[in-house]
């Protein structure tokens, strides 16, 4: 009787949810046109001052907009599921798309002509003056060459705002943004006017007295929206719950919440307002459960149905917030997401087990919606309640993708490791994808880039080219490799000097958001920039990282272990023969893919096999004694076993690579191949420090990188073909784990966790059959406890079976609400690039 | 004993053996050059000549599509307690643990008693999949390391049970007492149309479970058709070709049997 089902959502939420569902996306103008109007009239501000000013212009003067049947109200667009532009960071690439955007292939959007024309004015005031620009000035040419190459990128935060944080909602639930501005005041009467400090202290605390005055009046312009709309309302019921938002909207986030619906409203106020500020994503709600459910608690007179509805509300807002990128970045982020990551479970500061009804009204929420939004996850300990993970497992069966799930035991440790106390460690939240930090403490700067490490491990094998040109430091490329040993030394100098280039750019851009672009609301939510008189971006917060992110492990493991293997130990090549390959694709044309090379598995190849074996029947009907060369030449078949030893024998060549055995199969030899790679790099990254004060940290996953960066890495000695997807995060690669799930999590086990202390990301694929009944929520949880037992930091899930895959790819409309698991977060699978659909649809399925 | 709708035949004869995938065949003849024994026929429809086949394995070490390939491998107990051993965290956390299987583990009774104690001195949990058909001494031997048996009995009609299974039933009935006096024993039915798929034979299966020691599970394994494929890849006839699978409404009629008779019954086992 583990099994307990979820309830159905009220009719409300029903239709809530058939708004986003049917939602077009647009692109708006009214945000961009305020800022520029206010950038042009504080010319001679600070930059603080001017965030501030525009922070104001904003919140005063945005649309305001309730939506019908809402209980939870506050919207940063007109249109639901839309987004605003911020060209503040940049804006080139949104005027490029203007005739493009609504037709491209990754989340379109649509810019009517009078939002386009209003943008193009509001473009024209900010050449010279955006955090790109400044980024870009400051950085060497051979950074800008490495990210041209495709060895990295740092388009996430060079194009927008930074986000990746949580802040301090459990305060302005209790305090109120009069709390706030009370403690700013404070702040600034101790200032000591002696230490000339000051002079940027005073700026910044009037710079948060100006925002979080016209915070307040937001919130009241929604009142009096509510109690417009209330006037002309002729439905009584609905007529009442306008006028409770009226009251709600009056009350918070100006001051306290004093009930739970109040608490409800005032979260998603600083949630959307954190997201009117800037266009950063991964605004993380973090530990919902912690801060919300005194409120719950303590509200005597509130149903246990209208809190859940209240909850589900909250998720449907989740959804209607969107943000567009540039063509390249929509790929790698495909599936129009935020990543706003809310968690549940976990312990308190103190150690103890923290899960309360909070944390399974929040399932309850996820089940019911079935939105792609938020990103929901558990946190895992060794005195996690089996009842919560049941029910995790029970939710994340459902095939939406979620719960991700986290372990407690690596991710604590790691965090100290990095200097994060004990108490702090206890308390982290997962920001966006899968990346852990102490909540409302923390700048973590986390998705800092894209690293590819089968990039470098390519431009390694053509002794430091990319192409033809000499893009990192000259070493033997590997024809002239002697042993393994001259490989890792080659690869290790690629490694350092790419990584150098790397920290170089973001600390490029970090600066870049200092000088411009710092945060006055955001900055008073985090400690302890009040204590410290400064913003987050220019150092206020208590800890500070820079977290860029790896992929292609596997590939690249998988290809030392076979090149290892064949041309060193067992001398089946030389390596000369194997980079020959390697270069002319193993003999196929590029762009062919890896998988589906079978010739069971393509009707192309299977006609020819059937022809062959006409021919041969016939053949053998006439005669008994059969010339095999004859039997060639009938066939047409060429004879591939003469060319042994010539150099244009690659298919033999692929075939001994690709039969290699792979990372996802528990074989220690291969494993530790990826493990030493993924200590390469993250050992390389933790060497540097940024503007902040603050150390750089490795983490391995790709969001949906892995399937847009392949295209610019060539054929690898692993048997993967040029430009075809790397593997994701620390998964292996795409169908090469064939010795089931437990196999696979073993091996990526063995990869260290606890020095990509920025989040590593595994997806693991279940059939629903394999998941049936109690028993197999039972086999399920205990499969999720023996990964962690083995020191995996994180694990998601995704259950659907092939076939609804391929149905939905063949019928989206039919399956506009299949949601899927994408890397650290769920999207609908219909809105996806065919690519990434292919890539999901190739991880492989495990059954028990 | 061979059974006719058995889905593990690569099992039966208890060394490695070759199979061959004829669509993944490009005729290129590397096979014939490897084999020392001659036993590669390009006449023949399943390319081996299973009379000279010693399973050395060679053709499929040069076969570069992988259409022959060798299945079964030689194994000390050390090393398959070493491929165990990767699953431990598992065992304890599922309470879970080894079930050994085939084929017929009784057949190779003194590896599988090295094996079963061999996992016990390590606290896993041990079950083994059997049709008891096996000498006293066998299940004498093995059975004391065993903590769940999951017995088959096909029918208690000797005259089917050889039709079927190559073998009478006498041995399988004798050793069944044993085997529910030494270990936790769970009967299992493989169901069969045209064997043992009506409500009577049913009825005498679980009236003979009756007669045991303390049984209280009965599993019908409705059949299936997965292991079809592999007869063609042995070379081999699958003698089960036109047999249907049962319909759910079967499937439920043979339960209420079991059930009525006081035994808790699980489909599919």
């Amino acid at each position: 009787m583990i099994e307990k089902g979820f309830s159905k959502p009220t009719a409300r939420v029903e239709k809530l949810k058939k708004m986003i569902l049917d939602a077009t996306p647009y692109v708006e103008s009214e945000r961009a046109v305020l800022v520029t109007e206010s950038y042009k009239e504080t010319e001679g501000l600070p930059p603080i001052m001017r965030r501030a000013k525009a922070d104001e212009k904003i919140f005063n003067n945005l649309p305001v907009t309730i939506r019908d049947d809402e209980l939870i109200v506050g919207a940063i667009t007109k249109h639901p599921r839309s987004t605003e532009i911020c060209p503040e960071f940049s804006f080139d690439w949104v005027e490029k798309e203007f005739d493009t955007m609504a037709t491209r292939l990754a989340d379109p959007f649509v810019i009517p002509k009078e939002t386009a024309q209003e943008l193009h004015e509001a473009f024209k005031y900010w050449p010279g003056k955006t955090t790109s620009e400044l980024a870009s000035s400051y950085m060497s040419q051979e950074t800008k060459d490495c990210q041209a190459a495709g060895v990295f990128t740092v388009g996430n935060y060079f194009y927008g705002g930074v986000g990746h944080v949580c802040v301090d909602y459990g305060k302005i639930l209790e305090k109120g943004f009069r709390g706030i501005i009370a403690e700013v005041v404070d702040a600034m009467m101790k200032m000591d006017l002696s230490d000339p400090s000051y002079i940027k202290k005073q700026q910044f605390y009037n710079a948060l007295i100006i925002t979080y005055n016209a915070a307040i009046n937001f919130a009241h312009r929604y009142a009096d929206e509510a109690r417009r709309l209330a006037a002309s309302e002729t439905n009584s019921t609905r007529k009442a719950e306008l006028l409770q938002i009226a009251a709600n909207c009056d009350r918070v986030p100006e001051n306290g919440a004093r009930n739970f619906y109040e608490a409800c409203q005032s979260f998603w106020f600083i949630q959307s307002m954190m997201q009117i500020e800037s266009s950063g994503h991964s605004i993380s709600p973090g530990r919902f459960d912690m801060y919300m459910y005194p409120y719950l608690a303590a509200d005597k007179n509130i149903s246990k149905e209208f809190a859940q509805e209240l909850v589900d509300c909250i998720w449907i807002k989740l959804n209607d917030v969107n943000k567009t990128r540039d063509e390249i970045s929509a790929q790698a982020f495909a599936g129009y997401a935020v990543f706003q990551n809310i968690g549940a479970g976990g312990q308190t500061e103190d150690g103890l087990d923290s899960t309360n009804d909070v944390s399974y009204m929040m399932m309850e929420a996820c089940a019911q919606t079935k939105l792609p939004a938020p990103s929901f996850s558990i946190r895992v300990w060794q005195g996690t309640p089996d009842e919560f993970l049941y029910r995790a497992c029970e939710l994340a069966r459902l095939g939406l993708g979620f719960p991700a799930m986290y372990n407690d035991e690596v991710i604590i440790p790691a965090l100290e490791n990095r200097g994060v106390s004990l108490e702090d460690a206890r308390n982290y939240c997962i920001i966006g994808c899968v990346e852990p930090q102490c909540p409302h403490k923390t700048e973590g700067w986390h998705d800092a880039a894209f690293f590819n490490v089968a990039k470098v491990l390519d431009i390694t094998i053509h002794g430091g080219k990319a192409g033809d040109k000499q893009l990192g430091p000259v070493v033997p490329d590997m024809s002239q490799w002697k042993s393994i040993d001259e490989f890792y030394d080659a690869f290790k100098k690629e490694m350092a000097y790419f990584v150098r280039h790397l920290a170089e750019a973001d600390n490029c851009v970090d600066l870049a958001h200092a000088e411009r672009c710092p945060l006055p609301f955001q900055s008073a939510m985090v400690d302890d920039c009040i204590k410290r008189g400064r913003s987050v971006q220019e150092g206020g917060a208590i800890y500070n990282f820079t977290g860029p992110q790896a992929f292609g492990i596997a590939d690249s493991g998988d290809s030392v272990y076979a090149m290892d293997k064949h041309v060193f130990r067992d001398r089946d090549i030389t390596a000369a023969q194997l980079k020959e390959a390697v270069d002319a694709n193993f003999g196929r044309p590029v762009g062919e893919k890896t998988f589906g090379a079978d010739p069971c598995s393509s009707t192309a190849d299977a006609l020819t096999e059937q022809k062959i074996y006409e021919a041969v029947r016939k053949v053998l009907g006439n005669s008994s004694n059969i010339d095999m060369a004859d039997l060639q030449k009938m066939c047409g078949v060429k004879d591939t076993c003469a060319a042994s030893s010539g150099s244009g024998d690659y298919e033999n060549i692929f075939r001994l690579m690709d039969n290699t055995e792979c990372f996802g199969n528990d074989i220690d030899e291969v494993d530790m191949v990826s493990r030493k790679i993924a200590r390469i790099y993250c050992e390389e990254v933790q060497k540097y420090t940024n503007p902040r004060g603050g150390q750089f940290q490795a983490g391995v996953y790709p969001v949906s990188a892995n399937v847009l960066f392949g295209k610019d890495v060539g054929a690898l000695p692993d048997g993967r073909l040029a430009k075809q997807p790397l593997a994701d995060g620390v998964s292996p690669r795409q169908g090469k784990d064939v010795k089931g799930p437990t196999a696979a999590l073993n091996s990526v086990a063995k990869l260290d966790h606890f020095i990509a202390s920025n989040g590593t990301l595994l997806n693991q694929k279940f059939l629903p059959s394999a998941l049936a009944g109690d028993t197999g929520l039972q086999n399920f949880a205990s499969v999720v406890r023996s990964y962690f037992d083995h020191k995996g930091m994180h694990v998601q899930f995704n259950v659907v079976d092939r076939d609804t895959l391929l149905a939905a790819q063949k019928n989206p409309d039919q399956y506009k609400d299949l949601v899927v698991r994408v890397a650290g977060y769920s999207a609908q699978f219909v809105v996806l690039a065919k690519e990434v659909q292919d890539d999901i649809i190739s991880r492989t399925e495990q059954t028990f | 004993m061979s059974c006719q709708w058995c889905c593990n035949p690569e099992s039966q004869k208890l060394k490695p053996v070759i199979t061959y995938q004829k669509m993944r065949c490009i005729h290129c003849g590397k096979c014939i050059k490897a084999c020392r024994q001659g036993a590669i026929d390009p006449n023949n429809k399943g390319l081996i000549n299973r009379e000279l086949c010693i399973g050395c394995g060679e053709c499929a070490n040069v076969c570069p599509t992988g259409a022959l390939v060798l299945k079964g491998a030689g194994m000390t107990v050390q090393q398959v307690v070493q491929e165990l051993r990767k699953d431990a965290t598992t065992y304890r956390r599922s309470g879970g643990g080894i079930t050994v299987s085939g084929g017929e583990p009784l057949v190779q009774s003194d590896f599988t008693m090295e094996l079963l104690r061999a996992c016990k001195e390590q606290g896993w949990h041990t079950a083994i999949e059997t049709t008891a058909y096996a000498d006293g001494e066998a299940v004498e031997k093995v059975l004391p390391y065993v903590d769940l048996a999951l017995m088959d009995i096909k029918s208690m009609n000797p005259e089917v049970h050889k039709k079927y299974t190559g073998v009478s039933n006498e041995l399988i009935l004798k050793n069944a007492v044993r085997v529910s006096e030494i270990t936790q024993t769970v009967i299992r039915v493989p169901t069969i149309p045209g064997v043992n798929a009506t409500e009577e034979d049913i009825l005498a299966i679980s009236r003979f479970a009756k007669t045991l020691h303390n049984i209280k599970t009965i599993h019908l394994l409705p059949y299936h058709t997965y292991g079809e494929n592999k007869y063609e890849l042995l070379g081999r006839d699958y003698l089960m070709k036109d047999v249907k699978t049962l319909t759910p409404d079967r499937i439920q009629a043979l339960k209420t049997v079991v059930e009525e008779q006081g035994f808790e019954c699980i489909i599919g086992g």
